[in-house]
């Protein structure tokens, strides 16, 4: 019987040896990230809003139906992405929005725009107390004198900084998409290894009150 | 093979909820301890399959491994990947929490058709194992685009043309599965041939 132990024990690590080789090589394979999650990011440039859609890992999506909601669940407007992923439309209204892009076979994504991020250029009246407009309110009063409207002048601020932030914003969509790192591929794994020990834990606790039982017998 | 949150309908969500917890339960009785540590392990290998991306046809797609999964296991497969898929919606985001259930369903389910198909014939000789382990990669992998046609007949409505485009972008990945599974079989009928009679019997 040991020794029979003993030579499964041995066939067993070799085939665990074999299966753990698998998993690191799918672990380090090169073209690491991959399918399946749609990574949808929006942004406001003036009175448009731009989006790009990728698969995690980087693949646009093409030909994805874009359905722009407001958040209170009213559909806006539907379009579909580029050959870039991108999609891009004038704002219908100022107000927030969700947007949905299905880029088929079961694959969602969604973004959704606050109405702090619309900011204002119409002069419509917003809520005093963004930040942002603190800023641009007191060139706007001094400007007044010189008998530049001030919206004018609100407007003329809007479009530097949407133009200064554009490579900013270039920026975020190229790295806000990273897909599964390491420390996640490690993470679930550990927690997979927990589960078994966890379960062999539960047998022996088992396995040693039956033993007890015997013994008390 | 994941389908995401937000697209199914309520009674396609509650029908693989269903499944998955029928399949998980018979499962986890067939599961001895014996097979606990084999089970995690090629939950593992499950878990980090979804990494391997074939740049390959129209969609993005990845290897599944389900038919192995189901070869070694039989309805093992069922808890093993309903805990994977936790784990990848936990920390990758593919899929998502209320859609674990039709997602376990879409790749356990070809799993242990799998296994009732092909775990006879990957006992006998080379002959007759290797083309059977073939198969059963391939299957398993063309089963799935089948459910995820399935699932998504309730709302992208035309079931021929979704499974033609989930089936067609795994064509590549069929293939890779189908030599996959060759590969595992021929090793383990060397190394460890007993473990491949599954859970069923």
């Amino acid at each position: 019987m040991k020794k029979f132990c003993a030579i499964n024990q041995r066939r067993f690590s070799a085939l665990n040896a074999g299966l753990a080789a698998l998993i690191i090589f799918c672990a380090l394979w090169p073209g690491n990230a991959s399918a399946h999650r749609v990574n949808v990011f929006a942004w406001v440039e003036g009175d448009t809003i731009h989006s790009q859609s990728k698969f995690s890992g980087g693949r646009r999506v093409k030909e994805g139906v874009v359905v722009v909601y407001d958040l209170g669940g009213n559909e806006l407007l539907t379009g579909k992405t580029d050959d870039r992923g991108e999609f891009s439309f004038k704002m219908p209204r100022r107000v927030g929005m969700k947007m949905t892009v299905q880029a088929g076979t079961g694959h969602r994504g969604e973004w959704t725009i606050l109405a702090d991020e619309i900011g204002d250029i119409s002069g419509v009246k917003a809520e005093p107390a963004a930040p942002v407009q603190t800023v641009s309110e007191k060139p706007a009063g001094r400007a007044g004198v010189s008998g530049v409207d001030r919206d004018e002048i609100r407007r003329i601020v809007e479009q530097t900084l949407d133009r200064k932030l554009k490579p900013v914003m270039d920026l975020l969509v190229e790295t806000r998409d990273t897909g599964p790192s390491l420390r996640d591929i490690l993470g679930g794994t550990g927690y997979l290894l927990g589960l078994m020990g966890l379960a062999a834990y539960l047998h022996f606790r088992r396995k040693s009150a039956e033993l007890e039982t015997e013994k008390k017998d | 093979m994941h389908i995401s949150e937000g697209i199914l309908s309520g009674p396609v969500l509650v029908s693989g909820i269903v499944v998955a917890v029928t399949g998980t339960a018979i499962g986890l009785k067939k599961l001895d301890f014996e097979r606990i540590p084999r089970a995690a392990i090629l939950s593992a290998a499950f878990f980090v399959a979804s990494l391997i991306h074939v740049p390959i046809g129209p969609s993005n797609v990845h290897l599944i491994l389900n038919g192995i999964v189901g070869l070694i296991l039989g309805w093992g497969a069922f808890p093993v990947i309903l805990v994977a898929l936790v784990l990848q919606a936990v920390f990758f985001q593919f899929g998502g929490i209320t859609t674990l259930g039709v997602n376990t369903m879409i790749m356990a389910l070809p799993a242990v058709c799998c296994y009732y198909l092909f775990g006879g014939l990957v006992c006998k000789g080379p002959r007759i194992a290797l083309p059977a382990a073939f198969a059963c990669g391939a299957l398993s992998v063309f089963l799935g685009g089948i459910m995820v046609g399935l699932a998504l007949i309730f709302t992208e409505e035309n079931f021929l043309k979704v499974s033609y485009l989930v089936v067609a972008a795994h064509v590549p990945i069929m293939i890779i599965e189908g030599l996959i599974t060759v590969f595992c079989v021929a090793f383990l009928k060397k190394v460890q041939p007993d473990m491949l009679r599954g859970l069923g019997a």
